[in-house]
């Protein structure tokens, strides 16, 4: 469970940082306060979420302090003192900090040109800023293990390694799994998993986030596309309903190659896990629902616009007498507005599928119930039943619309079979529902929606905090996303209701 | 309105027979100078190094693409003609381009690429012509853009030298 630490109070000192006042945080390192008065000052080692070591050396400043010289030293390791003056800028940090860049830059390969890092790598940045233009030392570089397998999800490349340490304090530190470590002494460390066992774990994403080169990779990103290609897009994580705020990064506007983890100080801090992370294959084109699609009177579907599918969709729920409305846990808040106002105009009952918590809940982040918008849906005011009990109550009603991404597979591949034939289904998702041979679908009407990565909404996450979905990419031709499909909808039955 | 004012004629002009006369003798005199003159599918432009003609990719001797796909080119393009995506390889540069796709309708035959590529992949040949039916013909991908080093040799040894000017 991420919970804010539990501090009584925060203790702040006025410390002065090229010239700016700042009240800097005591139990934090003068690195924090650099930052904090928006100096840039480079850094490998430290990082916000883990302890600071001072191994890289780079965030070297110029302090004073009373009536001592100004000195230079790490801003992550110093503590804040009262009446602390800082100059990120001055020459002798500028040199200092040049040196050690260079010491860091002696055993790393020129692998920029394919490397999955360079264009976010900051060891690039600060080389360019203030690195020299060429190397001046005449020994080889070192000679390592250029693909080192960790595992299903992370990909070690030794060479280009800077020994930061990050990965192996957010190992110890985050999931509190510790598997890597710093092994050697002095120019033959390396980073290793104990006795090159591979990395396990539901955090192990997370490492490449972390490096600040582009010694751990995902393997999933590996030579997939350049990173300043990729158009990021804030949004947030619908795999369980901790709801972390997450970056989409889509490829030429199309292919969903990469999800990370997005700072949120309330939700999950700077970390993701792989199960969110990973879970681009919702987003995938293949089987997706397109347009509107009737059962054909052979095996298939016969496909129209949406529009078309819309007065389908109308006449049926007109004809309908008490529809059973339900909604996938993945709509969001305004969705679920809408919905329950179609709910009040058809005299319906409303519900969403609550599906059964996994096995996947852990003490950091996961909370194993796959239902992103729970708490949201919740307080609109819909009643969350099982999937079973979903099926049971639909063959009361004469008519059921399901609405919403992943609504089929959460009611279970034989779901709508188990319905007695009379009922009516009306079916909005965003995948294609299995074909059934002869003509006999029990999905009387079925429409495309836009999957979260392609519309914009709110969730609301297990602890109550409201974070927005944005749309990181355009949904496919033919293709509406739910509250357009609901309004129309809407639109339609008060038509229909002034006609009759 | 113009009122054109034109020069009265001299009286041999208004003689006529003359003045052809002397256009033939220029018409004679060019018959027997040197022609300038190309006649061009069939006598083509001599290409020197320096002829920056359509972007192709080089292969190396030992029959691999020079290119690691790193996207330079992609990026300093200012017709947004190339496309890239990599793959990995088994080879000690473990990354390759799967798909090197040029516009050869958007490229307007600047070299940017060819000054980005920190992989001597990249070059302006010495192909000038380019003729197809359909858009789609144009898009050249990377079987088409493939030539063997050797015959990109001129142009980059000229490359390198003017490089390492500076």
């Amino acid at each position: 469970m991420i919970d804010s630490e539990k501090q009584p109070e925060i203790k702040r000192v006025e410390i002065t940082v090229n010239g700016k006042t700042v009240q800097a945080r005591t139990d934090k390192p003068l690195i924090h306060a650099c930052l904090q008065a928006e100096s840039e000052v480079p850094h490998y080692c430290y990082h916000p979420g883990l302890t600071p070591v001072g191994s890289c050396r780079i965030c070297q400043v110029e302090v004073q302090q009373g009536k001592m010289p100004a000195r230079v030293m790490v801003a992550c390791r110093t503590p804040v003192a009262a009446g602390m003056v800082v100059d990120t800028e001055s020459k002798g940090a500028h040199d200092s900090r040049k040196e050690c860049l260079e010491f860091l830059l002696k055993n790393h390969p020129l692998d920029c040109p394919i490397c999955d890092k360079a264009g976010e790598c900051t060891l690039q940045d600060y080389s360019f800023a203030e690195g020299q233009g060429e190397g001046r030392s005449v020994e080889p570089r070192r000679k390592l293990e250029k693909r080192k397998d960790l595992g299903d999800v992370i990909m070690l490349d030794q060479e280009r390694c800077i020994l930061c340490s990050r990965c192996v304090r957010f190992m110890e530190e985050v999931p509190e799994t510790p598997q890597l470590c710093v092994a050697g002494r002095g120019s033959h460390s390396i980073i290793e998993t104990w006795n090159n066992q591979p990395l396990s774990g539901n955090y192990q994403g997370n490492l490449a986030d972390v490096c600040p080169v582009g010694a751990l990779t995902l393997k999933s990103f590996r030579f997939k596309a350049r990173v300043w290609n990729l158009t990021k897009t804030a949004s947030s994580c619908g795999e369980c309903s901790r709801g972390c705020s997450t970056t989409v990064e889509v490829l030429r506007a199309g292919e969903i190659v990469r999800i990370r983890p997005r700072h949120d100080e309330e939700v999950n801090k700077w970390w993701m896990c792989d199960t969110g992370r990973f879970a681009l294959d919702h987003f995938a084109e293949v089987d997706r629902l397109v347009g509107a699609c009737m059962p054909s009177a052979t095996r298939g579907w016969d496909q129209s616009p949406v529009e078309d599918g819309l007065q389908v969709a109308a006449d049926m729920l007109m004809a309908a007498e008490k529809p059973l409305i339900v909604a996938s846990p993945w709509l969001t808040v305004e969705e679920g507005t809408e919905l329950l106002t179609l709910g009040r105009q058809l005299n319906g009952r409303v519900a969403f599928v609550s599906p059964a918590q996994n096995e996947l809940a852990d003490d950091l982040l996961h909370t194993g119930d796959p239902a992103p918008n729970r708490r949201g849906l919740t307080d609109l005011g819909f009643e969350a039943l099982s999937p079973e009990e979903i099926l049971s109550a639909a063959s009361e009603h004469s008519s059921i619309l399901c609405i919403g991404e992943r609504v089929a597979s959460l009611l279970g591949e034989d779901g709508f079979n188990s319905l007695p034939s009379a009922t009516r289904v009306l079916l909005f998702d965003c995948a294609l529902p299995a074909p059934q041979e002869g003509g006999n679908s029990p999905i009387d009407l079925a429409i495309g929606l836009a999957t979260s990565a392609e519309r914009a909404g709110h969730w609301v996450n297990i602890d109550g905090i409201r974070r927005p979905i944005l749309q990181a990419r355009p949904a496919p031709t033919g293709v509406w996303n739910t509250v357009r499909l609901l309004q129309n909808l809407l639109g339609l039955l008060a038509t229909r209701e002034i006609q009759s | 309105m113009v009122v054109v004012q034109r020069r009265e004629l001299t009286f041999w002009e208004r003689m006529y027979l003359p003045e052809i006369v002397r256009g033939l003798v220029i018409t004679f005199k060019k018959m027997f100078e040197p022609r300038v003159t190309r006649q061009y599918p069939e006598q083509a432009m001599p290409t020197t190094e320096v002829t920056r003609g359509q972007p192709r990719l080089a292969v190396k001797d030992d029959g691999n693409i020079a290119c690691v796909s790193c996207g330079l080119c992609e990026a300093a393009c200012p017709a947004y003609a190339i496309t890239i995506d990599g793959q990995e390889t088994d080879r000690f540069i473990e990354r390759e381009p799967e798909r090197f796709d040029i516009d050869m309708l958007r490229c307007i035959l600047c070299g940017f690429c060819e000054e980005a590529c920190p992989k001597e992949a990249i070059f302006m040949s010495n192909e000038l012509e380019l003729a197809n039916t359909t858009r789609e013909g144009l898009v050249y991908d990377m079987e088409q853009l493939k030539r063997s080093t050797s015959t990109l040799q001129p142009r980059i040894d000229y490359v390198r030298k003017i490089n390492d000017r500076w």
